[in-house]
């Protein structure tokens, strides 16, 4: 008897199991299998990383995902960052304005607003807790039309205003946010403040605060994710170009491909432009990626 | 507290929508009330229902198999028998921090011959008449499952796995002792679980697929499937389009209702299985 065998008897993982060659076997199929879904999420994201480095001839004329002879990055990025004048480079701007302004202020007010439901009790509070809760389930393109007439009537339609003010009503936020202060801060803590004189809102700002502050982080990453890839919202409240994101300024350029006489099809352009939208966001990814799972998970777990 | 949220919600979320319920009242014409006329019409309106029933029908597929390959991938991940959990697990995911419009670019551009050499090669090796087209009027709605398949599927695996690591050890430890397979640990203890993470992205997915708009508008600019293909769409087209602001209204008052209703049903539907709300409380 070998001492494999040994250590195989004894360890719990290989009870009720067909032994190590069945185990080896399995492990072997699964990771196959998972590796073939892998290759289908992989790829399309390196086609665009090849594919942003020919030009509209080799994008064309080239194996789709090998790359080209010659490498055109630097020419295509000259490209994308002057087309029209250099549109790409606003919407660029435009778009970390829109992101960074709508996670600040989802992440604060929702903060405030959770802390409140969770750790005082008055009057309207169930009554809150039950329209934030049933915020979730209608369909934010429902409100989008009237939105725009709304927001036309007040001149805040093809401003950064009308844009971050609706993104900022953040229901999921508020209701994370009231599960999480409600574990997370104790209310002794909260007491004792209380007893040394402090307000209510200094009381937040000393106890409730830096306890939260993990869950701000996630709340700002979903936030800033959620409105970085917003394209409705902005497509419908703005016109004018220089005040678009990247999505609906891409999505412009994608719209004039198939378009008789519209000029020299930007097929270059627009793919090195969607590569550029996404790599800040693949890069910090792995990074991230702690924040958000737990935020999207919190919210599924609590909703049981 | 609340006060700062509760006036942006008021101003931002209810008004627009009480807001677009009077606007569903009055007349396109004159603006004046009309009662339920904008209903009437949209009851009427054959290519709205088929939007509606194009968007049941994809879901009906498109979140089966969705959520189907979440659970099993979730489920192998968290099994002994998985290597490069952590790798796996973060290659799922990424595809949640593409916007959908750079989603659907990427794919048009895959799914079109002119451009993805790929697509050519049955048609080279003798097995087809021409390229495959998958933007084709009748393949387009598939190929826009396959989008959203590759968007979505991470993000839902993401929620079940981080809800499958909340599983008691305890209880996994005493199946293995009492001589379970891995497979029966899996379909008998970790699956009734999670039932209701499971219940609670079935319902996103549903609520998501009736909001179908990025996906369709950025293929149609690329390969001309058509504009009216969702419901969302078509609203879109109404007021922007037609300049028909009032039964644009009446049409997103009616999906939403469409929306909820759905909810509720999937809720109905799967509510005894669910067992008590309060029973997994205060975990």
């Amino acid at each position: 008897m070998t001492a494999a065998t040994i250590s195989r008897r004894r360890s719990p993982a290989s009870l009720g199991t067909g032994g190590r060659a069945a185990r080896r076997l399995k492990t072997t199929i699964g990771t196959a299998a998972l590796l073939l879904v892998a290759v289908y999420v992989i790829a399309p994201i390196y086609w665009l990383v090849v594919a942003s480095s020919k030009n509209a001839g080799q994008l064309f004329n080239s194996s789709t995902f090998l790359p080209a002879a010659h490498l055109n990055w630097i020419s295509n990025l000259k490209s994308l960052f002057s087309y029209n004048s250099g549109d790409f480079k606003w919407w660029f701007l435009n778009s970390v304005v829109y992101a960074v302004a709508t996670a600040s202020l989802a992440t604060a007010v929702s903060t405030l607003a959770g802390y409140g439901l969770a750790k005082y009790r008055f009057k309207m509070r169930g009554a809150i807790l039950g329209v934030v809760l049933g915020a979730l389930v209608v369909p934010a393109t429902a409100l989008v039309v009237p939105l725009f007439l709304l927001e036309h009537d007040v001149h805040l339609t093809n401003t950064y205003e009308g844009v971050i003010l609706p993104l900022m009503v953040y229901p999921f936020g508020v209701y994370f946010m009231s599960i999480f202060a409600a574990d997370a801060v104790p209310d002794t803590l909260i007491d004792s403040c209380r007893m040394d004189g402090a307000g209510e809102f200094r009381t937040f700002w000393q106890i409730g605060r830096p306890i939260l502050m993990p869950g701000m982080v996630t709340l700002f990453l979903l936030s800033f994710i959620g409105t970085w890839n917003n394209y409705f919202l902005p497509l419908v409240l703005l016109g004018t170009e220089s005040r678009f994101p990247l999505t609906v300024g891409l999505g412009a350029w994608a719209s004039d491909l198939n378009l008789a006489g519209a000029g020299q099809p930007l097929y270059p352009e627009v793919i090195i432009g969607s590569l550029v939208s996404v790599l800040p966001m693949l890069v910090l990814f792995p990074f991230l990626q702690k924040y958000v799972a737990r935020g999207l998970t919190l919210g599924a777990i609590a909703g049981e | 507290m609340t006060a700062p949220f509760l006036a942006v919600f008021a101003m931002f979320f209810v008004a627009p929508l009480v807001y677009s319920v009077i606007l569903s009242l009055r007349s396109p014409l004159t603006n004046g009330f009309t009662g339920l006329l904008n209903y009437r019409t949209v009851f009427s309106n054959g290519e709205y229902w088929s939007g509606v029933v194009r968007m049941g029908y994809f879901g009906l597929i498109q979140v089966s198999v969705m959520i189907g390959l979440a659970i099993l991938l979730a489920l192998f991940l968290d099994s002994p028998y998985c290597r490069g959990r952590k790798f796996f697990a973060l290659v799922y995911f990424l595809p949640f921090a593409v916007p959908g419009v750079i989603a659907a670019i990427q794919w048009g551009f895959l799914l079109e011959p002119d451009l993805d050499s790929v697509l050519n090669v049955p048609h080279h090796l003798g097995l087809a008449a021409g390229p495959v087209t998958p933007l084709d009027y009748r393949l387009s709605l598939y190929a826009i499952m396959l989008i959203v398949t590759w968007e979505f599927t991470g993000y839902n695996m993401t929620i079940l796995l981080t809800s499958l690591t909340n599983v008691p050890h305890q209880v996994l430890e005493a199946a293995k002792v009492d001589g379970c397979s891995e497979l029966a640990i899996a379909t008998r203890i970790k699956l009734p679980l999670i039932r209701r993470t499971i219940a609670f992205i079935v319902i996103l997915s549903i609520i998501g697929t009736l909001q179908l708009f990025n996906e369709p508008v950025i293929l149609n600019e690329i390969a001309s499937i058509g504009n009216s293909f969702t419901p969302n769409q078509i609203i879109y087209n109404t007021a922007f389009s037609f300049g028909n602001e009032q039964l644009a209204a009446a049409q997103s008052v009616i999906l939403a209702a469409i929306t909820i209703v759905a909810t509720v049903a999937f809720f109905g539907l799967v509510r005894r299985k669910l067992g008590p709300l309060a029973a997994t409380r205060g975990r």
